[in-house]
């Protein structure tokens, strides 16, 4: 982790004080609440500007987030404590990674008291992994951590993995010691020969232990600052990695699979057998996916078919990116002059306060400044090019 | 939906009505509207009922533009009390009856009606719902929802649109309803999917009022309680970019997602060259065996 080439403004006390409140005159009737709005405008506008650069995604990584619970995480140096800063963050974390990689998935392990336990299995469920870290909070934080067993337990979640998906590591960790069963450089040179890449986030000092597994495995060490710094640091993880990113870039072929309704919907639906859980013995009938090249049944998606090898997906996996493919165009900030009495999109009527309104220079609407941030941060829509019957589409076309 | 054990203080509703003249119960009868706006406002109306703060809106989607019913822009209409009818009720009624006249009236007289463009209408009740929450007082518990009734078909071109459109509605916890008149609705019941929200397809126009109250009246929270119509299964196949069909296998761009029927050796979306004669072959993995 190379911490010299980062971005030092980054860190509070190096920003300096911005003194905001030199800025705040008066108008002409002595009054500076229009300002201060003006001030909250620009402030939010800032806060929901998009990243620059050209968007590479990662497709199909697999990537576990591995919680310390040990009595580490009751310091206080990160507010409220440690570990409540963590879930807070790791919420966040959660939402942006699937935002990046989608046909993605996650899983969460929680190192408490020498052992590693599995939170929640690999999967693409948003909502599943957010409330599990949600449910974290009231985890008693007790005992030391033992590195070597999350590594172990990480093993057997990522091993099994098909070889073309990444399979990555992510430590959060606030101990300073580990208390492991055996030699843990054994299990770093298994991972590392699996090709298992494991990346260590240190909440307090640097330990010679996990840069070594950093280091061996290709993965990124850090150590957090504060908690803007760490925010930054697992926000960075959220990227895919270089050699997901160099890997051949190519037409892959996808299932989408899909059951009309049945003709008898009273008949009993055939017997078949979940290949995700054919060696538990499990997942005998039910609903499920079935690849539509080979008929085997899963139970859940993304996964790829063992049996054919294509890989299976739902057009949500895909679309929740498309946003980055095709945004939409930036709008015109212009002085409010009277243009327009209200917003075209949340009807709003304009008032003193409003000292610029946005135009799309497609569509000709005008639009407050609410709903240029939640359209050009989020939604990835204009409303009103998105009504007009010429300028809705955003395809190439098909000619 | 993210704290749905606590009742909430307000509801607020956004209807998206299709007004298309090219829906087929319109082309058949076009009486038939009258009937359904009725039912829609009478609809409007019981919303309203259920809780003093309970809020809401209408938007008009007509072929050439989507247009607010209700609430109309600027100063609300003059209306004096009829036969005891409480005022918002003829308030609401009388607004959107006269606000969709004008919307009907101002489309283009050369131009043969396209498809519905519910994404756009939709992105629309998105920001009004925003902008009602960042106004409603601190500590006041507004959970909001939208509800399409549609006689139109979905197609796949405004798929992007739709799929932004249901993300962000699922960030926002907003949850989104279709009723569907005539066609089912494949790229509308993802997002009620998406988004927690319910879709119905109504067997017929003549008790849509019974339909709307019994299915979509209910808030989220109320809805766990009754028997609904199941979600049933979601068809969730992928459009491709060059002729927008629904496709059970298709060819995925690995650096931007695009998808495509036919295998093509450059992506037209960004323009990657793949290197590849053929489609990649991703071999089933063989099992190392450990002894
Ligand atoms: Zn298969
Ligand atoms: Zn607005
Ligand atoms: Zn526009
Ligand atoms: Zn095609
Ligand atoms: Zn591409």
């Amino acid at each position: 982790m190379a911490d010299d080439d980062q971005d030092p403004k980054e860190y509070r006390w190096e920003t300096g004080y911005e003194k905001t409140w030199e800025a705040i005159k008066e108008d002409e009737d002595g009054l500076v609440e229009g300002l201060v709005a003006e001030f909250a405008q620009k402030a939010a506008r800032k806060a929901a500007a998009p990243r620059r650069g050209p968007i590479r995604l990662g497709m199909m990584r697999h990537l576990l987030v591995a919680i310390d619970c040990s009595e580490a995480m009751n310091s206080q140096d990160l507010k409220p404590m440690r570990f409540l800063c963590t879930l807070k963050l790791l919420e966040k974390f959660v939402e942006e990674f699937f935002d990046q990689n989608p046909l993605s998935q996650l899983g969460i392990i929680a190192i408490k008291n020498k052992r590693a336990e599995k939170v929640t299995e690999l999967s693409g469920n948003v909502r599943k992994h957010i409330k599990a870290v949600q449910g974290l909070s009231n985890q008693a934080l007790t005992g030391e951590p033992s590195l070597q067993n999350t590594l172990e337990l990480a093993g057997r979640i990522l091993r099994p993995l098909p070889g073309h998906a990444s399979r990555e590591l992510l430590v959060l960790f606030a101990s300073l010691t580990t208390c492991d069963p055996s030699d843990i450089n054994t299990t770093i040179q298994s991972l590392k020969t699996d090709g298992i890449r494991c990346s260590v986030i240190g909440l307090a000092a640097e330990v010679r232990i996990c840069k070594k597994l950093c280091q061996d495995t290709g993965g990124e060490y850090g150590v957090v600052l504060d908690d803007v710094h760490y925010r930054s640091l697992l926000l960075e993880q959220t990227t895919p990695p270089a050699r997901a990113r160099a890997l051949d870039a190519g037409l892959v072929k996808m299932g989408f699979p899909f059951t009309p309704p049945a003709e008898q919907p009273d008949a009993d639906p055939p017997i078949t057998l979940c290949m995700c859980h054919v060696e538990e013995g499990e997942g005998v009938g039910g609903e499920g996916h079935l690849c539509p090249q080979c008929r085997s049944k899963y139970c859940s998606l993304p996964a790829q078919c063992r049996t054919c090898g294509l890989t299976l997906a739902s057009a949500p996996h895909l679309a929740r990116s498309y946003h980055h493919l095709f945004p939409v165009e930036p709008y015109e900030e212009l002085p409010n002059e009277g243009q327009a009495q209200f917003c075209f999109s949340c009807l709003r009527s304009y008032t003193d306060v409003d000292k610029t309104i946005f135009r799309c220079n497609r569509c000709t609407e005008h639009y407050c400044w609410e709903c240029e941030g939640l359209i050009s941060s989020t939604m990835h829509v204009c409303p009103g090019c998105a009504s007009r019957p010429h300028l809705c589409q955003r395809l190439p076309d098909a000619s | 939906m993210a704290d749905d054990d606590v009742p909430s203080d307000s509801s607020l509703l956004v209807i998206i009505v299709d007004t298309n003249p090219n829906q087929r119960y319109i082309t058949e009868d076009p009486k038939v509207l009258t009937g359904c706006l009725d039912a829609i406002i009478a609809f409007a109306n019981s919303h309203l009922m259920q809780k003093s703060r309970n809020q809401l809106a209408v938007i008009g989607c007509h072929f050439h533009k989507s247009e607010y019913l209700y609430p109309s822009p600027g100063k609300p209409l003059d209306v004096r009390q009829v036969d005891g009818q409480y005022e918002l009720f003829t308030l609401v009624e009388k607004t959107i009856k006269m606000r969709l006249v004008n919307l009907i009236k101002s489309q283009p007289q050369e131009e043969r009606p396209g498809e519905s463009l519910l994404a756009g209408a939709l992105a629309m009740a998105l920001c009004f719902i925003s902008r009602m929450r960042k106004q409603a007082p601190p500590g006041l518990r507004l959970c909001s929802r939208i509800l399409v009734i549609t006689g139109s078909s979905d197609t796949a071109a405004q798929y992007i649109n739709y799929m932004n459109v249901f993300f962000t509605a699922q960030k926002q916890q907003v949850l989104l309803d279709v009723c569907s008149l005539d066609k089912h609705l494949s790229l509308l019941q993802q997002g009620c999917d998406i988004t927690g929200g319910l879709y119905l397809k109504v067997p017929s126009l003549d008790g849509l009022l019974q339909y709307l109250l019994w299915v979509f009246l209910p808030e989220a929270r109320e809805r766990r309680e009754l028997v609904l119509p199941g979600r049933g299964r979601v068809d969730y196949r992928a459009a491709c970019f060059c002729h927008r069909e629904l496709l059970t296998i298709g060819y995925v761009c690995s650096v931007c997602l695009s998808v495509f029927c036919k295998f093509s050796p450059i992506c037209t979306t960004c323009h990657t060259v793949f290197k590849i004669a053929g489609p990649l072959a991703i071999k089933p993995k063989k099992k190392k065996m450990k002894i």
